[in-house]
C-alpha cells in the first residue's frame, strides 16, 4: 500500500508529461538486436502540419483516429520490426502527446521498443524557452542514450526535411563512428545554442558511447518536397525519398527488406488512394535517375516480386492487373531512361557541422520571417 | 490520372525553365503525371535541383531536339528522335493524354499533325492564340480573347471556319469559364454579305446554329476592343492579324521609351501612369494564360510561347490539365456531331421538299 502511494507522484508526473519513463536497457541474458531503426514521428511517420499556430493547435487536439500516417509508412515499420529488429521512436512532440501518439501507433498495429518525446513542460517550468525549438540538444543525447543502453551492430534512421534531421542524423552517425571529436561536438552544441547542462550531458554521453560505424542508412522524407539535390552533401548514406515505396526499394537493395515486404509497402500505398501503380513505377525511375538504386537491382526486384506474387503475396487483389503486366510497366519506366547513366552520389566528405547548424538556423529564421513556419 | 507530356527541350529557356515549370506543376496538380521528354542525362541533373514530386514527374529519353529557328519539315526528317516527335508519339500511342511544348511552333504542329488523328467531324486543326482586350469575359474576368486559326493551315473553307468556331467556343467555355462565349467571324465589314465567299457561307451556317453564341461579323478594330470572345478566321489572315497586333504593341512600347528620353514632361506623365501600366501588364500578362491550344485533334496540345519561363510553362501544363479534366476534345466532337446531324436533317428535309 505504502509502495503504491509512494509511487503516485511519479505516476502523476508521467501522466502530465513532467517525468519520462526510464529508457529501456537490455535485460540480463537478452541478446542484442541485429538492427535498430530510429524514426521521427511528425512529418516522417505522421502527416502533421505545424507551420502555423492554427496547425499547431489542431495537431494538439487531434485524436488518435484523426491522425494520418503517410502511405506505406505503417507497412514499412511493420516489416522492419520483424526478425527481432528494434524500433525506436524519437519525436520532438511534447510528452503530453504520448497517450494519443501511442494510441495512434496501436491503432496502426505498429509495435515499438522505445518511445522518446520532448519534455517541453519541464523546459517551460525551468524558463528554458530556447530549448522549446532546439532540435540538436534534444535529439542527439536522446539517440546517444538509447545507443549506450542497447548498441545494435547496425542502424537505419528515418527523418524529414522540415527540421534539422539530416544534420542531426549525420552528426550522430559520425559521432558514434568516432569521426567527430568531442571538441568539435562542443562547438556544434554551442552553435545550436544548447544550454550548458544539456551540452555537458551530451558530451558525457558521447564519451560513453561505444565506437562503431553502425549507421548504414538514413532516409529523409521529403515532406516539404525540398529539392533532393540539397541533401547530396551528406553523401550516399543519406537518401531523400518522396515516399516510402522509395525507402523500401533502397532497403531492398541494402538486403534489409525482401521483395515480398516491398510488395506490402506498395499495396498499402495503393490502398491509400493517393498513389496509383503509375506513381510507384515513376518512383522507381526517380530513385534510379538520382543514382540511389541500380537498374540491375530494380530488375532483380521485379523478378523476385513475381515469385512472391506467385506464392500468394497478391492473393485476393482482384483490383490489380496481372503481375506480369505490372512488372512490365515498371521495366518500361526503366527503359524510358534510355542508356543514360545515373549521376553518382559522391562519397561523403567530412562535414562542417558548425556551418551546417548556422545555415539551418538562418534558413529557419528566414522561413519564420516569411511566415512559412 | 491525367498524363501530360512536356517537350522539355523546346523553347528559348529550355530545358531549365521548362523543367522548373513542369516540376512546379507536379506539386500543384495532384491527379496528374508529368512526362518530361528530352535528354535524360540533362533532365536527371536538373530535376533534383527543383522542388517537385518524384512520384509524379517522369523522364522519357529523347536524344535530339528541334532548334527554334530550324525549318520544321527538314528538322523532323533529319531528327526522327527529336523530343517533340517522341512526345507526340507518346500521346499517339496512348502513353500520354495531352502535350505541352514551348518549342518550334511549326515543328510542334507538324509532329502532331503527322501522328495524331482529327476528331470526327473536324476537317482541319486550328492553332489558337490569345490577345488582351479592353472588355473582360467569363467567371474569371478573363482579359483575353481567342483568335483562331493563326497559322495551322493557310486557307479555310466555310466548313473549316464553322469547325474553328465550334472548337474556339468549346475552349473558351472551359478555360475562361465563359458559359456562352461570343463567337464572331473576322471580315471587312459587319454586314452578313461582306467578305470572301467562304466567310459569307460560314456566316450563313453559323447563324443557323443554336449551340454557339454567334454574334456575326466583326472588323479588325473590334479585336482589341474585345467585342467577341472567339474570333474566327483563316490561318493566313489570323497569322497576319496576330503579327500585326504584336507589332503594334511593340511599337507603342518603343514610342513610350522614346518619349521617356525626349522630354521631362512626357517622362513625368509616364511616371504618373506607371502604376496603371504595371496593373495593365499584370492583367494582360500572357504568361498567366499558359499558351495557345492546337484544336481539332483527339488530344489537346498547348503551345506555350517560345520565350516561356517556368511560370508560363506551369500555366500551360495547368491549361492542358484543365482541357483533359473538362473533356475539351469530347465536347468539341459532340458539338461537331450535333451540327453534322442538323445539317443532314436539313439536307433530308430539303430533298423531301424537292421530291414532293
Amino acid at each position: 500500500m505504502f509502495r503504491r502511494i509512494s509511487k503516485l507522484p511519479v505516476r502523476i508526473g508521467e501522466r502530465i508529461g513532467l517525468f519520462e519513463p526510464a529508457a529501456p536497457t537490455l535485460a540480463p541474458g537478452e541478446k542484442l538486436p541485429k538492427h535498430t531503426f530510429r524514426w521521427d514521428l511528425d512529418k516522417t511517420y505522421l502527416r502533421t502540419e505545424f507551420d502555423s499556430l492554427k496547425d499547431l493547435a489542431k495537431s494538439a487536439i487531434e485524436t488518435a483516429a484523426d491522425k494520418q500516417a503517410y502511405p506505406g509508412a505503417t507497412a514499412l515499420l511493420r516489416a522492419l520490426r520483424q526478425d527481432g529488429n528494434r524500433i525506436c521512436i524519437v519525436s520532438g512532440s511534447p510528452t503530453q502527446m504520448r497517450q494519443v501518439l501511442a494510441a495512434k501507433l496501436a491503432l496502426d498495429g505498429v509495435e515499438y521498443d522505445e518511445f522518446v518525446l520532448k519534455n517541453n513542460l519541464k523546459n517551460i517550468l525551468r524558463g528554458r524557452f530556447r530549448a522549446l525549438r532546439a532540435q540538436i540538444p534534444y535529439k542527439l543525447p536522446a539517440m546517444l542514450q538509447s545507443r549506450i543502453n542497447i548498441p545494435a551492430p547496425s542502424e537505419t534512421l528515418f527523418g524529414d526535411d522540415a527540421e534539422a534531421d539530416a544534420i542531426i542524423y549525420c552528426l550522430y552517425a559520425d559521432l558514434i563512428a568516432g569521426a567527430v571529436s568531442l571538441h568539435d561536438l562542443e562547438r556544434v552544441l554551442t552553435a545550436s545554442r544548447a544550454y550548458e547542462d544539456d551540452a555537458q550531458r551530451c558530451l558525457d554521453l558521447a564519451r560513453r558511447v561505444p565506437p562503431a560505424s553502425a549507421v548504414t542508412r538514413m532516409f529523409i522524407h521529403l515532406d516539404r518536397r525540398s529539392p533532393p539535390m540539397g541533401f547530396r552533401r551528406f553523401g550516399p548514406r543519406l537518401v531523400p525519398v518522396f515516399n516510402y515505396f522509395q525507402a523500401a526499394l533502397v532497403l531492398y537493395e541494402d538486403n534489409v527488406l525482401t521483395a515480398r515486404q516491398v510488395i506490402f509497402v506498395a499495396l498499402e500505398m495503393l490502398d491509400s488512394g493517393q498513389y496509383a501503380l503509375g506513381h510507384l513505377a515513376t518512383s522507381v525511375q526517380d530513385v534510379i535517375r538520382r543514382g540511389r538504386m541500380a537498374r540491375e537491382s530494380a530488375l532483380r526486384l521485379t523478378e523476385e516480386a513475381a515469385d512472391a506474387a506467385q506464392s500468394g503475396a497478391l492473393s485476393g487483389r482482384t483490383d490489380l492487373p496481372p503481375f506480369e503486366q505490372i512488372a512490365e510497366s515498371f521495366r518500361e519506366r526503366v527503359r524510358e531512361l534510355g542508356g543514360t547513366v545515373a549521376a553518382e552520389v559522391a562519397p561523403v566528405e567530412p562535414l562542417d557541422y558548425v556551418r551546417l547548424v548556422d545555415e539551418e538556423h538562418e534558413h529557419r529564421h528566414r522561413r519564420r520571417r516569411q511566415g512559412i513556419g | 490520372m491525367h498524363r501530360i507530356v512536356v517537350d522539355a527541350m523546346g523553347g528559348d529557356h529550355a530545358p531549365d525553365e521548362v523543367v522548373r515549370g513542369a516540376a512546379e506543376a507536379s506539386l500543384a496538380l495532384s491527379n496528374a503525371e508529368i512526362i518530361l521528354v528530352g535528354d535524360a542525362a540533362v533532365l536527371g541533373r536538373l530535376l533534383p535541383r527543383m522542388r517537385h514530386d518524384g512520384a509524379r514527374v517522369r523522364v522519357h529519353h529523347a536524344p535530339a531536339f528541334v532548334e527554334m529557328d530550324e525549318k520544321p519539315a527538314e528538322a523532323l526528317a533529319a531528327k526522327p528522335e527529336a523530343s517533340i516527335a517522341v512526345a507526340a508519339d507518346l500521346v499517339a500511342r496512348g502513353e500520354g493524354d495531352a502535350l505541352v511544348s514551348a518549342g518550334n511552333t511549326g515543328a510542334s504542329v507538324l509532329a502532331c499533325a503527322r501522328r495524331w488523328t482529327l476528331l470526327t467531324g473536324v476537317r482541319r486543326a486550328a492553332l489558337a492564340a490569345v490577345y488582351p482586350t479592353e472588355l473582360r469575359r467569363g467567371e474569371k474576368d478573363d482579359p483575353f480573347s481567342l483568335i483562331l486559326d493563326v497559322g495551322a493551315t493557310i486557307d479555310a473553307t466555310a466548313d473549316d471556319l464553322v469547325g474553328f468556331a465550334v472548337m474556339g467556343s468549346a475552349y473558351a467555355k472551359l478555360i475562361s469559364q465563359n458559359r456562352r462565349p461570343r463567337v464572331a467571324l473576322l471580315s471587312n465589314g459587319t454586314e452578313a454579305g461582306k467578305g470572301p465567299p467562304e466567310v459569307i457561307e460560314a456566316h450563313a451556317a453559323l447563324v443557323e446554329t443554336t449551340e454557339l453564341n454567334f454574334i456575326g461579323n466583326i472588323e479588325g478594330l473590334d479585336i482589341p476592343r474585345g467585342v467577341a470572345d472567339v474570333v474566327v478566321t483563316s490561318g493566313f489572315v489570323g497569322n497576319v492579324v496576330l503579327k500585326m497586333l504584336e507589332g503594334v504593341s511593340e511599337t507603342v512600347v518603343r514610342l513610350a521609351r522614346y518619349a521617356h528620353k525626349e522630354r521631362l514632361a512626357w517622362r513625368l506623365g509616364l511616371v504618373a501612369l506607371s502604376s496603371a501600366i504595371d496593373q495593365l501588364k499584370e492583367v494582360t500578362d500572357w504568361q498567366q494564360y499558359g499558351g495557345a491550344p492546337l484544336l481539332g485533334f483527339t488530344h489537346p496540345f498547348i503551345k506555350a510561347h517560345g520565350r516561356s519561363n517556368a511560370r508560363a510553362v506551369q500555366n500551360a501544363v495547368k491549361v492542358a490539365h484543365k482541357a483533359l479534366a473538362g473533356n475539351l476534345c469530347g465536347n468539341i466532337a459532340r458539338t461537331m456531331a450535333e451540327l453534322d446531324e442538323r445539317a443532314q436533317r436539313r439536307a433530308g428535309s430539303h430533298s423531301d421538299v424537292v421530291g414532293a
